[in-house]
């Protein structure tokens, strides 16, 4: 069983990265996607700051665990995880995101940001790259994990199922995939236009070891987090993480329109205010 | 075997393949960030298999997935090489290629057999827009090799190179040797004169080189003098050589197995235009806007207007009748 302070504080780090998430997405004059973060926000806070080994003090630290953010529209809550762990500034990501010559893009850009392992956007192309990474690592006898977040959607490119046969015919132990499994494409629900049904079977059957999980829960989040095969195993490992597209806020959960958008005024107060509800209901003890 | 004393023997066959083979082990015995990788295309690459196997991928047929591969290996500080056709390394996997290995800037080699209709395997298996997609993409360096012998060369450069890297071969197993070994400096960004002349210059990459010289010796005897320009490398291509062919031949003629648009051609005539250097008369030959059928290199080459009998023409015509003027 996880820890339950250890659980708590990610809880509370997910609450303040919701609101920063928000606040954003206020205040940036363009579309956030801000559905898809509000649905992976968990999970980042879950791996950036209890399950990675990662040292904000040494970016290139030989030993550290690398993470492909394959859903690269979802780079500013990737960017916001890694700022409340110290790798960035939040206010800078605030201030800058967007903008010309900003390394705070609206996808993953390794070039102009230090500290991404791997730019990021296109999708579907992200769990190749980290089938490369895993079987440099395990050539090298090194000994950290390579994670890989996608999300649902994605997983209809032809190219991830590639780079599943692959891993597992290999045996790549040392990757991680996770899939945001929101529900959602931007345009249509799971289901709706493509199927999505035996979802986890789909790896299992490809040889992966499969966990599902509530990817809203920080319990199960850690615990999966901790009791991942070790680097040397046989079996790449996927976590389904079954989570709310919009999560946390009720005029966006399961909105398709909520892909991207921008806030006004009013909307963020209300969402931020929703935020700030739940949280203070969890936490009086309800 | 790379230290086998040849007898050189010009216009003879070699496979370029082989030598990728031979080359690819010995840098992976030499360096161990040096890996191999194949999409069901490794045949050529069997010794390092053996002796390599952690090192070496056969992601089976998957393109796509095989540069994205490349691209994690290569963040990772590796020197990927992978081996295969060119339509589906380039194409198949044209956006991996762009956004995985280019937009990061990654030491990837890709290196392509079956460069132009050599093939013979039709429009599905022709490389006819290979050197069009290759160079239009930012950090990407395209080198076009018919010289079996020169692949080595230029694998080698390539360990120390720190850019993508496309290579494409011709067919690859029965390619001309045109050089004798050690005898040419072969250069990333530059091009070489594999025959002097001073009436006209023909510039070809690849297989076409060879004919260029066959051509040239033809002219010979009715006493034009033709040079010939191997211009291996494409992108960056080599704006000197170009310049100083038109100042001192004044004919140019661009001969290629690719589409005659989007290929060398239109890397040189861009280079007229920007650099106001330009030739009294100018042509280009290679495959027009058509799907081919099938049939050997030589034969096709026939069939659609660019092969040996097509260049002599041009280049007689070229010589014989004075200059168009120049409409201001």
């Amino acid at each position: 069983m996880a820890d339950r302070k250890e659980v708590t504080r990610l809880e509370d780090l997910a609450y303040e990265m919701r609101k920063k998430l928000l606040n954003l997405c206020g205040h940036y004059e363009g579309a956030v996607h801000i559905g898809g973060d509000l649905s992976m926000t968990d999970l980042l806070i879950g791996l950036w700051h209890h399950g990675l080994n990662v040292n904000p003090k040494d970016l290139q630290m030989p030993t550290r665990d690398r993470f492909i953010l394959s859903k690269g529209h979802g780079a500013v809550c990737m960017y916001i995880a890694m700022s409340l762990r110290g790798f960035f500034d939040y206010d800078e990501i605030l201030r800058t995101y967007g903008k010309l010559d900003s390394k705070y893009g609206m996808h993953v850009c390794k070039v102009y940001l230090p500290g991404a392992e791997c730019s990021s956007g296109s999708l579907g192309q992200g769990l190749a790259v980290a089938v490369g990474m895993a079987f440099s690592a395990r050539q090298k006898k090194q000994t950290h994990r390579v994670f890989c977040m996608m999300g649902d959607g994605e997983t209809c490119e032809g190219e991830i199922w590639e780079a599943v046969n692959t891993a597992a015919s290999y045996h790549l132990g040392n990757l991680v995939g996770i899939v945001d499994k929101n529900n959602q494409l931007m345009s249509s629900m799971a289901g709706e236009a493509m199927s999505f049904e035996h979802y986890s079977d789909r790896w299992k059957s490809f040889g992966w070891n499969v966990v599902d999980i509530d990817g809203h829960d920080m319990n199960q989040i850690v615990d999966a987090l901790d009791n991942l095969p070790k680097y040397n195993s046989n079996t790449p490992t996927v976590i389904v993480a079954n989570t709310i597209k919009g999560k946390g806020v009720s005029f966006m959960e399961k909105v398709i329109g909520w892909h991207a958008g921008s806030l006004s005024k009013a909307d963020m107060d209300k969402a931020i205010g929703e935020v700030e509800a739940a949280h203070a209901k969890a936490r009086s003890g309800r | 075997m790379t230290t086998e004393k040849r007898t050189f023997n010009f216009g003879s066959f070699g496979s370029a393949r082989s030598v990728v083979g031979s080359t690819v082990h010995e840098l992976g015995q030499k360096h161990d960030n040096v890996w191999a990788l194949a999409a069901d295309t490794g045949g050529a690459l069997s010794a390092f298999r053996k002796d390599f196997p952690d090192r070496f991928i056969d992601v089976g047929i998957a393109e796509q997935n095989c540069a994205g591969i490349a691209a994690g290996l290569a963040l990772e500080g590796n020197i990927p090489f992978i081996s295969g056709m060119i339509p589906f390394m380039t194409m198949r996997a044209c956006e991996q290629v762009r956004t995985e290995i280019c937009y990061q800037d990654l030491p990837v080699r890709m290196i392509g057999t079956g460069g132009g209709l050599t093939s013979g395997g039709g429009s599905t298996h022709n490389a006819m827009e290979d050197i069009a997609i290759m160079k239009s993409m930012v950090n990407m360096t395209v080198l076009s090799i018919g010289d079996p012998n020169m692949v080595r060369d230029i694998l080698i450069q390539s360990i120390s190179y720190p850019h993508p890297m496309f290579i494409r071969l011709a067919q690859g197993k029965q390619d001309r040797i045109l050089y004798e070994p050690g005898t040419r400096e072969f250069q990333i960004g530059k091009g070489l004169v594999a025959r002097e002349g001073k009436d006209a210059t023909i510039i070809a990459h690849g297989e076409m080189v060879f004919e260029g010289l066959e051509v040239a010796k033809t002219l010979a005897a009715e006493s034009i003098d033709v040079r010939v320009v191997d211009m291996y490398s494409i992108d960056p291509v080599d704006k000197d050589l170009i310049a100083k062919a038109v100042k001192e031949t004044k004919n140019i003629l661009v001969w290629e197995d690719h589409l005659m648009e989007g290929g060398l051609a239109s890397t040189v005539s861009d280079f007229f235009v920007d650099s106001g250097v330009y030739p009294k008369k100018f042509k280009r030959l290679g495959i027009p806007q058509a799907y081919a059928g099938f049939g050997s290199g030589p034969e096709q080459r026939k069939k659609y207007g660019y092969d040996k009998d097509a260049a002599l023409a041009v280049m007689r015509e070229m010589l014989k009748s004075p200059a168009p003027r120049r409409v201001s």
